[in-house]
Formats: C-alpha cells, sequence, structure tokens
C-alpha cells in the first residue's frame, strides 16, 4: 500500500494504482475522455493533469503511478485554465458542432467535460477540414470528424473483443481511425459486437438504429440478462415509449465484464420475424383467429383425454430459450399427473444430458468461466467457441496476446485455426481415442501432475493415433503443451456432449485432473452447453431425445426461439400440434392451435448459464394486447384439464444434482 | 437612473433566438420593467441608437458583408455585446458549409438542387451583398458574453438580460450552460 495527499485528503491505495484511480476512490473527480475503466490508461487526451509537488509541469493522472508521499492538486486555477485550453485544441481540431451531431445534450462526454469546464465558447475556430466517414457497417457509422481520437475504440477492439480490427491510420491531425489496412468497416475483420460504439465518448461512433431517438440521459437503463446463447452476458436495455432503443452490455456484468457479441446488442433490434397477435385455431384446414377461451379450450379438450397414457398421448418439447419458470411450470404439467411419454426440450439433451448423468454421481466438477482470467493454455474440444459462443470467444481471443496458448482439436476442419497455436482435426467419433491417448502420452512421458496409473498406456496411444487421424508427434505435441500449462483450461462444446458418452466426459475429466486443470479450488473444465437456459432444462430433466412414436398430439412450447428446420421435419407428422409461439414460423403454420405468447423482453424470468449462474431477466416491455405470459398459459391449460401445478420452480430445479455450484 | 437600453439584431441565423426570447412568456414585462427594449428585429424600430445603447444583442453567425456591418455597428454601438446563440457563439449549423466551401455551397443549393429548374444560375446582383466564410461573431468583433444554445433557453435569455440591466455579470453554468 502507498500513501498519498490529493486535495489534501489522505489516500491508502494498493502500489501500482494511478493517481487517477486513487482519487476516484477517494470520490474526488478528475475529468477525462480517454481514461475508461475497462481499458488500459493510454494518455491520450491530457485531459486529466493533475499537478504533483517537486514535479516541473502537469502531468497526466491517468498514466502517473500513485507513489509514497506524493502530494497531489487536481482543481487549481492554472490546471482549470490548462483544461480549457485542452479542450479548446481538441474543439479546433474537427468537427465538434453539436447542433447537428446525435450524442449532443447529456450523451456526449466532450460535451459534458467542455460544460464541467464552464466554456461558454471556443476560443479557437475549427480548421474546417474533413475526414472521411464510413457507413458501410450494417450497425453504425464511423465518422472521423466527430473523433477525438482518444482510441477507446481501438483499445476496446483489442483489449476487450481481442479482434484488433480497429487502429489508427497518418499522424497528429491527421491522423483517422481505420478497420485493417484502411478497408471500409463493411467489408473489414469486424465482428460486429459493437464494443467500440458503446465507449466512444463523442458521436464518432454512431449507432444506426437508436442514432437520433433520444439522449440515453434521459433513460433509465434496466438491467437485464441475455437470451442469445449459454453464456448469458449481462445487458443494460435502453427502453423509450415501449420500444427498445439499444442494448448496451453491462460493465459490472460477472460473465460479460460489458461485452457482447453481435446476436446480443443487434438481433433483438433487428428482429424481423412476424409477430403472432392472436390465438389460432385451424378451422377446415385454416387458421383463424379465436378468443383465448375457445383455444385453451380446444386444447385442453383434446389433450385431456390423452392424459395418463405414457405412450401414444402426448410428446411435449419446449425451447431451452424459455425462461426457468416456464420450463419448469411445463416439466410439472406434462412430466407429473399427465404422464406425457416425452418431456423433453429443444435442445434434447445434446448439450447436457451426459455431463449431468456423469455428475449425478460423482458430484459438480465443472467450473466458471472466469478461469480463463489466469490460465495460460485453453484446451478446445469439439467447439467452435468463437463462433457459437462468442463473448467467451471474446475472453479467449484477448487473452491470446497476453501469452495464453490456445489447441483446439476438432472433427471439423478450420475451427479456431487462424488463433490457435495447435489446431488438430481428428475422425468424428474419435474423441474417446483422442482423450485416452493425451492421458497416455502424458502418462508415459511422466508429465502428469498427479498420479495415473495407465497399464496399457502403449495400446492406447496406438489406438488414438489410428481412430483420430492425427500423427503421434502432433498428438505428443497437444500431450507436452497441454502438462506443461502451469494453469490449463479445458473446454468442451456440443462435438462431444451430443454424443451422449458418459465414459467419453468421465475421460475428460480425469485428463483435467492429470493436467492440473481441475485441482483442489480450481475447476478449469467447462462445457459450453447451447441455449440460454440448456442448464435449467439440464436441471429439471428436460433432456431426452425426441423421437415421435405413434403419439396423438404435441405440445411445442417455443417462446421466442428461432425454430429449427430439423424440428419442423419431425413435427410434420404430428396428427395434432399446438404451437406456444411469439413469432411466425414454418412451425406456427402447420399447428392446429397456436397461442401467442411474449418474448423475453416482455415478461420477467430467470436463466441459469452455462457455469450455473441463476440470472434475471427483467419485463422491459409490453406485448401485444392478445399476447399472454409462456408461464401463465401453461398454467391456464393446467387448471383447465384439472391439474394444479405448484409451479415453484427453485425447488424444482434443485431436485436434480448441478454438474457446477448454481449462484 | 435612467434605465438601461438594450438593442438587439439577428444576422446567419434561423430566428430561433428571437423565438427563444419571446418564449420567457410573461417575464418579458419583467425585462421591459428593467430596461429600455430600444431597437430588434421584431420590433419597429430596426437599428440600435445612434446615441449608443447599454447592452447590444446578437444573433447568428456573420457569413456576408453585410452581416459584418450589422456587426460592427452593434459593436460601435453597444456598451456590452452579447452573443446569443450557438450560430452567433460557434458559427453553428451554418458553418457546416465552411467544410465543403462557399461555392460549393451555393452551387450545390442554386443550381444543383434536385428541386431548381434547369438552367438556375448563382444570383449575381451587384447589390447582393458577398458571401463569406460564416464565421462566430467574436472572431469578427469582440465579444462581452457568449451564450450558446440552439437556441438557448428563455431561462437563459431572461436570467443574462435580467443581469445586465441591472448592472450584475451573468455566469453562465450548470443548468444554464448548453450549447445546444
Amino acid at each position: 500500500m502507498v500513501q498519498l495527499t490529493i486535495n489534501g485528503k489522505q489516500i491508502e491505495v494498493p502500489e501500482g494504482t494511478t493517481v487517477l484511480r486513487a482519487a476516484a476512490q477517494a470520490g474526488i473527480t478528475i475529468p477525462t475522455l480517454c481514461d475508461h475503466k475497462e481499458l488500459t490508461p493510454y494518455g491520450g487526451c491530457r485531459l486529466c493533469i493533475v499537478e504533483v509537488q517537486g514535479f516541473r509541469v502537469p502531468i497526466a493522472s491517468c498514466t502517473l503511478p500513485a507513489t509514497q508521499g506524493m502530494v497531489v492538486s487536481t482543481e487549481t486555477e492554472a490546471l482549470k485554465k490548462s483544461r480549457k485550453f485542452v479542450l479548446s485544441m481538441l474543439f479546433s481540431e474537427r468537427n465538434h458542432f453539436c447542433p447537428f451531431c446525435q450524442v449532443s445534450g447529456g450523451d456526449c462526454e466532450l460535451q459534458n467535460a467542455a460544460y464541467h469546464e464552464e466554456m461558454t465558447h471556443w476560443p479557437m475556430q475549427p480548421g474546417w477540414n474533413n475526414y472521411p466517414v464510413d457507413s458501410t457497417h450494417p450497425y453504425f457509422v464511423l465518422d472521423n470528424n466527430r473523433c477525438i481520437l482518444c482510441r477507446r475504440c481501438v483499445r476496446a477492439c483489442g483489449e476487450l473483443a481481442g479482434n484488433f480490427t480497429l487502429s489508427v491510420a497518418e499522424r497528429g491531425a491527421a491522423s483517422i481511425i481505420i478497420a485493417d489496412t484502411n478497408v471500409p468497416l463493411g467489408e473489414s475483420t469486424c465482428i460486429k459486437c459493437g464494443t467500440c460504439v458503446q465507449v466512444c465518448p463523442t458521436g464518432a461512433l454512431i449507432d444506426r438504429t437508436s442514432a437520433y431517438q433520444g439522449n440515453e440521459a434521459q433513460i433509465t437503463p434496466v438491467k437485464s440478462v441475455c437470451v442469445g446463447c449459454s453464456v448469458g452476458c449481462s445487458v443494460n436495455l435502453l427502453v423509450r415509449d415501449n420500444r427498445l432503443v439499444r442494448i448496451e452490455g453491462d460493465w459490472t456484468g460477472p460473465v460479460n465484464h460489458g461485452l457482447l457479441c453481435e446476436h446480443g446488442r443487434y438481433d433483438p433490434m433487428t428482429e424481423s420475424r412476424q409477430r403472432i397477435t392472436s390465438p389460432l385455431v385451424r378451422k377446415n384446414g385454416q387458421l383463424e383467429p379465436v378468443s383465448w377461451d375457445e383455444a385453451l379450450g380446444a386444447v385442453a379438450d383434446k389433450l385431456k383425454p390423452l392424459a395418463g397414457d405414457a405412450h401414444t398421448g402426448v410428446a411435449a418439447i419446449a425451447s431451452t430459450r424459455l425462461p426457468v419458470e416456464t420450463l419448469s411450470m411445463f416439466k410439472e404439467l406434462f412430466a407429473g399427473e399427465f404422464k406425457a411419454h416425452i418431456v423433453t426440450s429443444t435442445e434434447e439433451g445434446m448439450t447436457t444430458a451426459a455431463v449431468f448423468a456423469v455428475a449425478e454421481r460423482m458430484g459438480a466438477f465443472e467450473g466458471k468461466l472466469d478461469v480463463l482470467r489466469t490460465a495460460d493454455l485453453t484446451l478446445c474440444l469439439g467447439a467452435d467457441i468463437v463462433n457459437s459462443h462468442m463473448v467467451a470467444g471474446f475472453l479467449i481471443k484477448r487473452a491470446l496476446p497476453k501469452g495464453m496458448r490456445l489447441v483446439s482439436i476438432n472433427p471439423q476442419a478450420g475451427v479456431l485455426e487462424d488463433l490457435a497455436d495447435l489446431a488438430l482435426v481428428n475422425q468424428p467419433g474419435s474423441d474417446l481415442s483422442l482423450v485416452e491417448g493425451l492421458k497416455a502420452i502424458i502418462v508415459k512421458e511422466g508429465l502428469g501432475r498427479t498420479p495415473l496409473a495407465l497399464p496399457n498406456a502403449a495400446r492406447l496411444i496406438e489406438e488414438a493415433v489410428r481412430a483420430t487421424g492425427i500423427p503421434l508427434e502432433k498428438l505428443t505435441q497437444a500431450a507436452r503443451m497441454l502438462a506443461g500449462a502451469i494453469s490449463p483450461v479445458i473446454l468442451f462444446g456440443k462435438g462431444i456432449t451430443a454424443q451422449r458418452s458418459e465414459h467419453l466426459i468421465e475421460s475428460l475429466h480425469s485428463l483435467a485432473i492429470l493436467v492440473g486443470a481441475v485441482e483442489r479450488e480450481r475447476a478449469g473444465l467447462i462445457s459450453m452447453k447451447g441455449e440460454a437456459n440448456s442448464t435449467a432444462a439440464a436441471l429439471l430433466g428436460l433432456d431426452a431425445p425426441f423421437v415421435l412414436n405413434g403419439q396423438q398430439a404435441v405440445f411445442a412450447a417455443i417462446g421466442d426461439d428461432y425454430v429449427s428446420g430439423r424440428l419442423v421435419k419431425r413435427l410434420v407428422k404430428a396428427p395434432y400440434l399446438v404451437v406456444q409461439a411469439a413469432y411466425q414460423s414454418k412451425l406456427t403454420e402447420q399447428a392446429d392451435v397456436v397461442l401467442p405468447v411474449s418474448t423475453w423482453a416482455e415478461q420477467e424470468g430467470h436463466y441459469i448459464n452455462l457455469d450455473g449462474r441463476v440470472q434475471k431477466a427483467e419485463k422491459v416491455l409490453t406485448g401485444p394486447e392478445a399476447v399472454r405470459d409462456s408461464t401463465a398459459v401453461l398454467g391456464e391449460i393446467a387448471m383447465r384439464m384439472n391439474m394444479p401445478v405448484r409451479a415453484d420452480w427453485q425447488q424444482a430445479i434443485r431436485e436434480r444434482k448441478p454438474s457446477m455450484a448454481l449462484n | 437612473m435612467a434605465k438601461p437600453k438594450i438593442a438587439s439584431d439577428w444576422m446567419c441565423g434561423c430566428a430561433g433566438c428571437h423565438m427563444s426570447l419571446l418564449d420567457m412568456d410573461e417575464r418579458i414585462l419583467k425585462v421591459a420593467e428593467l430596461a429600455d427594449l430600444r431597437a430588434t428585429p421584431i420590433t419597429d424600430l430596426k437599428e440600435p441608437d445612434a446615441s449608443g445603447v447599454d447592452v447590444g444583442v446578437l444573433e447568428g453567425g456573420i457569413n456576408n458583408t453585410a452581416n459584418e456591418e450589422v456587426a460592427h455597428k452593434m459593436r460601435a454601438r453597444a456598451k456590452i455585446l452579447v452573443a446569443l446563440g450557438d450560430c452567433a457563439v460557434f458559427g453553428g449549423v451554418p458553418a457546416m458549409r465552411n467544410f465543403c466551401g462557399v461555392e460549393a455551397a451555393l452551387k450545390r443549393a442554386y443550381v444543383e438542387a434536385e428541386s431548381n429548374e434547369p438552367g438556375c444560375e448563382i444570383p449575381n446582383d451587384p447589390e447582393l451583398a458577398t458571401m463569406t466564410q460564416t464565421r462566430a461573431i467574436h472572431e469578427v468583433v469582440p465579444v462581452d458574453y457568449n451564450v450558446p444554445g440552439c437556441p438557448p433557453d428563455a431561462d437563459v435569455i431572461f436570467y443574462v438580460l435580467a443581469e445586465l440591466a441591472q448592472g450584475r455579470k451573468p455566469e453562465l453554468k450548470d443548468d444554464l450552460l448548453h450549447w445546444h
């Protein structure tokens, strides 16, 4: 710890803390533009200058480490004058005219800084130079004329998303932000996560959907959770007049720390599916709008006689994108007194069944994504994380320049190939041989961190080479890298879990122990799961394969999920189909009854992410008039069939052992 | 003591700042009580008294030779000069044309605009003032108080006029300081 004095106030901070952060801890605000708490200090804007006793000139506090006995002043008349001068210089560089800028009026940090310094005008007028505007990107516009060259976007792109698309070209006043080697943004390597837009302090990066739709400063953001995939990113939803204006990453989010991917940030903003606004019942071959009473009556009349018929009765399937409240009610209704033969989820346990079956015997063994922060090697098996779980991919990509190594082994060529230190392609279905082979090599070479007896190591290695089609030297290289890492992490995806092999999961677990990925408090073995509530569906036991076999009716609870062609194809055969959905799809087209329900943003609900965090999504929008909450609809059906439900999801998810600690 | 005299005029602006002045509603009577409102673009008297006024208020930037004359005349006749609104203070929206130049802006407006008839020309009557780059007032004549805003709120205008009429120095900060 070091002690210093700022504006006469005694402060103690850990060594290495910058003066800017030390001041913030003490409640002293130092104006700044280029600083961002999630980014490494850059010292670009010079607005945070302070006076330090014994220093010849004022110095930027964002890059100045606090030292023992330092005496700092932040609000002297000379500093105020200097800050005004710094701002005057910034305003004189480019087009910072406020009346035609979309962030003016509260959202512009440059304008706010000028207000803070009580600037009523610009002492120096601009130079009237034109800088490039790039409007080739589908989600945002880059206007270099509004740029103050703080490089937050450049740093966010590299340090946070690990993508390194943005950089700066030219020098001095001619500097501009460019993508790659100065190609249009829309044709660049940008992965469209929008983090650059979220960190831009001025109107240089403009979000297309929310531009000119009112100031963020006048909207209270609502904390919620993204339901795009199992990562469970925390979001801030900006809503105005019952309309989603923008989605931003929540910097305090425990999993994503402010990051979002294209799907989380923009998919809900560009939703183009047609909403279902009335219950529909098929009459004379045509779906016709009816009252809720009629639709629910039709469903109850059809389903009730089929209750208790465990074979040819009802098959029920629910989306893993539905909140746990709905999933739990669904399970209770159809698996309880109703005794439906098949009660499962749209993922059919492909990403969870084997893992949870192993946990049933072994207890929780999976870790938290946080382990990636300290990992020096990540092994990805059967997982194209950068594309399937993008934000988890960012956590990996951004660790690579800091020295983390990445090994990817996947039956599909090209997966993580550009990023991995070693990318290998194994034969489909050879994963067990692969994992056993890696273990055998490590044991044979005496590289294991824990003792493991493998008398038949030589045979296992031979078998691995034969089955995977990977040459021995490459397998050995992978094994040595894995064994040589101090804090390795093993991530595995659907490619592994879809095999439904408990043996394979157990083998992976013993590999993790052998190389120290799992030891004492550290759990560096994680399955990526699939959709937002894969874990909840698994906890509720909604993980059986969905195979129709003479069932007389199917109930499909889809919510606002996308419907796969595979599911539609399988449900064509259903003699009677009830679909509960928010949007029209090929599935609703062939349904006998369609029940319109809320989307994720229209109803409160909980989601359990891939590493066991129970998170709440808030209701921020009011849906169309005839649309109902997806849980309430199931409750109504239960009531009409005279099968009361308790609807206690918190109890329901505790009936099965989780594969990770829930929190 | 005689009431302080206030005069105003507009140049390259949209008259919005004067509209905002009227937006102060009944408080304008208070201003009239405190000060002698002389020439304004919305009263009969169009030029500040040759004998001088205490406060001169100018809306709009300066984008031609006629505006230059207005600014110089007001500066010469007013003890205190107030630049009212973003155009007067910064150049404002009309300053956008500085990024392409006067020539290109005139050509776009008078010749190339989709609504123009074929054969349209840039007006060139010798009696017309000569267009210049759009400037903030302080680039042409010294300004005593810059009151930004697009337009400045009626509250801000009332505060500034009331302070000046009572011989005090208005200080724009916090809620009173907005550039648009």
